[in-house]
């Protein structure tokens, strides 16, 4: 196959795709139903870090997770979900929320859409960080 | 005598790869079932597949004149019968076996592995999420036996290739089990489905590449079961679908890992290639670790692997 036609192909496919799934509604951050599930989503990334509290989001697409390995965060991620305990965190109010900063190179950053009381109450409950 | 020629039987799927994955797609998406897609989940796994290609194009030649030297200094020569390219076809396929196994269990080889294992969906475009990184691992030398022992190497590649293009299609939920006897011998989309579990029960499991057969020979064989579904992805999922963070980020992370201060040079050398989840302190589970908390959560679990 010829080299150009093969970029063609490759580039055409990928975003001939990628406008598909989005066109489809695939692109969608579903919510969590409650706040067991929050937990649940918690537990699967941290098994053996037992949630003491479990703040939901009004938008429910995350949730504050206090434990006794410090605070963390289980967020919706694309059609799933992923959490990081907030070790090192930097954590700073920006328009949607809270804007937080991680020393993890594969989650480096998470901004939480949170209402103005919500943002209060997060940034209380995580101590001086903000 | 003149080198064989073989298609680049890899370039030559790509449509066939873009039409199954568009057929996956509609079959999911009108039945309601069979799988699940996410646009950003999906773009990344298409990137990480288009610069695995860049990647092979732009370093492919290493390995080739690594080969090229072997071939050179092979006195053997098996030719090009079919019978000699299906032979190559199922040693090469074991070779696949023990490469992915290492890619598994040790580190610096998971470090270019674990990207496709990063995606929490299971679908064709996850079968896409290719390494860019297989390069650095120096598991070609792997295939030198193959060389050594007389065959081309553009006999080992185009059945390299072929292997590649048989797991595309085990990439699915839309399959449920295959025939019995099919399920016995070849891998499918169920036995790839534990692999890409990370469920404890799943961990190490069904690394065969075509013919599950190998795995059921070494003790790695594990079923997958109605009563633990698969939960796809990461023991740790990644919170970015950045292709650059995905492809990089066990690399830098074995580099933090062996910089760190106050370690022996044994510990900084185990860091690089123990098993993904060794720390010096204990601080990390290794997959050993996990199913064992499992074992003792659980109790007696019959659908295990042996320790």
């Amino acid at each position: 196959m010829p080299f150009g036609v093969l970029i063609a192909l490759v580039m055409c496919g990928i975003a001939g795709i990628a406008v598909l799934t989005h066109a489809l509604g695939l692109s969608a951050r579903a919510p969590f139903p409650d706040t067991a599930a929050a937990r649940a989503a918690w537990l699967r990334e941290y098994p053996a870090l037992a949630p003491a509290d479990v703040v939901m989001s009004r938008d429910g697409r995350s949730a504050l997770i206090v434990t006794a390995g410090g605070p963390g965060v289980v967020w919706r991620f694309g059609a799933d979900s992923t959490a990081r305990l907030l070790t090192g965190a930097r954590v700073r109010r920006c328009a949607r929320g809270l804007d937080i900063r991680l020393p993890d190179f594969t989650a480096p950053r998470i901004v939480l859409d949170l209402s103005a009381e919500e943002t209060d109450a997060w940034t209380r409950s995580l101590g001086n960080a903000a | 005598m003149t080198d064989p020629i073989y298609p680049d039987v890899v370039q030559l799927a790509v449509p066939v790869f873009i039409a199954l994955i568009l057929a996956e797609l509609a079959w999911i998406v009108i039945r309601g079932r069979g799988g699940r897609y996410e646009t950003r989940d999906a773009l990344t796994s298409l990137v990480m597949g288009a610069g695995n290609v860049a990647s092979g194009i732009l370093l492919g030649f290493v390995g080739w004149g690594f080969f090229m030297t072997l071939w050179a200094i092979t006195p053997l020569d098996l030719g090009t019968s079919w019978a000699v390219v299906a032979l190559c076809f199922v040693l090469d396929d074991l070779r696949y076996y023990w490469v992915h196994r290492f890619g598994h269990r040790i580190r610096w080889v998971w470090a270019s592995h674990v990207n496709h294992h990063s995606s929490q969906h299971y679908n064709l475009t996850t079968a896409l999420r290719q390494t860019w990184t297989g390069a650095f691992t120096f598991m070609i030398v792997v295939r030198a036996p193959l060389i050594l022992l007389g065959f081309h190497p553009a006999m080992v590649l185009f059945c390299g290739g072929l292997n590649l293009i048989y797991q595309f299609w085990i990439h699915t939920e839309a399959i449920g089990r295959m025939p019995r006897w099919v399920e016995a011998v070849m891998n499918t989309p169920s036995h790839h489905r534990v692999h890409h579990g990370r469920n404890p029960r799943y961990l190490d499991a069904n690394y065969a590449g075509v013919f599950i057969i190998w795995d059921r020979l070494f003790g790695t064989f594990v079923a997958e079961r109605a009563d633990d579904p698969v939960d796809y992805g990461l023991v740790r999922n990644l919170g970015t679908f950045n292709p650059l963070r995905v492809a990089f980020h066990e690399w830098l992370a074995i580099l933090r890992d062996v910089t760190q201060p106050g370690l022996t040079l044994r510990q900084r050398l185990l860091y690089a290639v123990a098993p993904p989840g060794w720390s010096h302190d204990g601080s990390r589970e290794t997959s050993e670790a996990i199913k064992a908390r499992h074992r003792a959560e659980a109790g007696r679990d019959p659908g295990m692997p042996a320790e």
